[in-house]
């Protein structure tokens, strides 16, 4: 069976169809991804401030991600929810495009850079300890916030692209400006 | 509506791009500006930052939320200009500027001095949970006008 005959049975199922007739139920969903999007994005993006040393500098890094840490994690799973949605029901045209498949593929990275920073940066009750952060918090912030950047830029760019050569032409056009 | 414009002349509708690219960033402060009204917003409905009082929250974001609700504002008018007639007649993105200008007033009126004054806890609950609702529906506004409007 190829990629195209699953994703076909997939998006065929009662409820994905569900989704893709609906008038309404399609944009409250988005609506709701990108409502996701400003309150549990803006925690994300406080803390990655905040790891860079820039924001809430007042506040011990420590306090700020574990107090945010269910929010982040309900928002997520929310935020996830409404994605499998809005794939799921419009699959046949989002598992070819190679925007979904970057997005993916980042999201893939931001759970590895989470394992990878587990210990040292987000469980570590001693981050604050000297008055200083240590350089890999400013590292774990900066490269989260280019992670979470991308995510959203690829999500966007997913909607546009209907044109097989699209990188191609967009990676041309990116060194014309160089 | 305004005399010798020609949207086609509008970069945002030449360079193939720089619309989405323009969205993305409305997007990316839309999480700055309201994320950061949010924490205010969680703050006052007693599940924000361990040990912070909403005031101190308040203070601390404060800087950001007037950056990213310039850039948000800035961005917002850039997509407006590559069309400015569908979204002038359009009743979702009216109905989302009414909101949008009661989310700002109210954000730099009652919200501010609730979060300051550490009011009672039902008028601080009160106060974060009006401010996430006209927030949120500002988005829905904003998607909801993509939607009927022919946008994506």
């Amino acid at each position: 069976m190829s990629l195209a005959t699953i994703s076909h049975a997939i998006q065929s199922s009662g409820l994905f169809t569900a989704v893709r007739q609906s008038e309404i139920f399609y944009p409250a969903v988005l609506a709701t991804h990108l409502t996701c999007i400003a309150i549990f994005g803006g925690m994300i993006l406080m803390t990655n401030l905040r790891l860079l040393g820039l924001a809430l500098k007042n506040t011990p890094a420590a306090a700020v991600i574990e107090s945010t840490r269910i929010w982040k994690r309900i928002g997520f799973v929310i935020m996830v929810s409404c994605g499998v949605l809005l794939a799921g029901s419009h699959l046949d045209k989002y598992y070819p495009n190679p925007y979904f498949q970057l997005k993916l593929t980042l999201l893939l990275l931001t759970g590895m850079h989470g394992l990878y920073f587990h210990r040292s940066v987000y469980y570590n009750a001693s981050l604050d300890q000297n008055g200083k952060l240590p350089l890999r918090a400013k590292i774990a912030g900066a490269s989260s916030l280019i992670l979470w950047l991308s995510i959203l830029t690829c999500g966007r760019w997913i909607a546009y692209y209907d044109d097989p050569n699209a990188i191609a032409s967009l990676l041309r056009k990116l060194a014309s400006l160089v | 509506m305004i005399q010798g414009y020609d949207v086609s002349t509008n970069p945002l509708n030449t360079i193939e791009w720089l619309f989405a690219a323009m969205e993305c960033v409305h997007i990316a402060s839309l999480a700055l500006s309201v994320g950061m009204i949010a924490m205010v917003d969680m703050s006052l409905l007693g599940a924000g930052i361990k040990g912070r009082s909403p005031a101190q929250i308040q203070r601390a974001t404060e800087i950001w939320t007037a950056l990213g609700l310039m850039i948000v504002i800035s961005a917002g008018l850039a997509l407006f200009s590559s069309d400015p007639l569908r979204y002038y007649y359009s009743p979702t993105f009216r109905l989302k500027m009414w909101m949008l200008l009661a989310g700002l007033i109210f954000n730099y009126t009652i919200h501010r001095k609730v979060a300051l004054s550490g009011s009672s806890p039902l008028i601080a609950k009160a106060t974060g949970a009006v401010s996430l609702l006209i927030w949120i529906s500002v988005i829905f506004g904003g998607l909801f006008f993509a939607f009927t409007a022919g946008g994506y």
